[in-house]
């Protein structure tokens, strides 16, 4: 699959950086094309590309508060889980995912 | 991140491997007071305060028996962070239910002139998401090897 993502929590320090990394590294262990955009107290880093997104089967937004410029996003499939479920057990979403998308 | 870098923000002093600590609060305390001693903290109470208002706002457990409670806070005056592990089951709201062994403090200044400790405080959490780091981190004596898991030398 390739996936595009979002990772964003409430205070923007820590949780948004596991999430991130965690759906990089279950990703990519799994075959898939992976890019996740950060939405920090830092700011916007590692910005999805407007190929990235309009190449992507799935858009996962990792997130406990609102995030910016979901609408470069019409049109996607998009999947909403908090922080905690992608800290939890990344592959095991990515893989739920797959599958609820019949993308096997 | 080279271990020059981590090091602003981290360092052996504020490695405690046997924290007496036997709840969440003492263990938090008990952090930041090593924080306070190298003048990195300058109100313990108002700092706590503020890492209680996060963790109001969800679950710092990450799994693994491993905690990063945070505060942004005006008490801090370097944004820095703190390590603690106790052999003591720490009750802490966490993804798998289990029990914390290892809390890592994250002390956050409120406004800081430039992004880079904070940039160094996302790369530490990023070094998080490795279970295998993890793994470490509840085991390792040597403070070095746990800045240097932390500032993501070994993956």
């Amino acid at each position: 699959m390739n996936i595009v993502g979002v990772a964003a929590c409430t205070s923007g320090i820590a949780h948004t950086y596991i999430a991130k990394e965690k759906l990089m590294k279950a990703g990519k262990a799994l075959g898939h094309n992976i890019h996740i955009e950060t939405q920090g107290t830092i700011g916007t880093e590692n910005k999805l590309t407007a190929n990235d997104i309009s190449a992507a089967d799935v858009v996962i937004i990792a997130a406990d508060i609102k995030i910016n410029g979901t609408e470069r996003f019409t049109g996607k499939r998009i999947v909403e889980v908090p922080t905690s479920v992608v800290i939890k057990s990344p592959k095991g979403l990515i893989n739920k995912i797959q599958v609820e998308l019949g993308l096997t | 991140m080279d271990i020059a870098g981590v090091r602003e923000i981290f360092n052996e002093r504020l490695i405690d491997l046997d924290m007496k600590s036997v709840n969440k609060r003492e263990a938090i305390e008990e952090l930041t007071d090593s924080l306070y001693k190298e003048g990195h903290i300058i109100d313990c109470k108002a700092f706590v305060d503020d890492v209680y208002l996060r963790e109001n706002e969800g679950q710092t457990g990450i799994g693994n028996h491993i905690a990063i409670p945070h505060g942004k806070s005006d008490a801090v005056k370097i944004t820095s962070i703190a390590f603690g592990r106790t052999k003591n089951d720490l009750a802490w709201e966490s993804p798998d239910d289990e029990p914390v062994h290892v809390v890592i403090l994250f002390a956050v200044r409120n406004v800081d002139k430039t992004t880079v400790h904070l940039k160094l405080l996302s790369q530490v959490a990023m070094a998080l998401a490795d279970d295998a780091t993890l793994d470490k981190l509840l085991k390792t004596n040597d403070k070095t090897e746990i800045i240097r898991l932390l500032s993501q030398e070994m993956n």
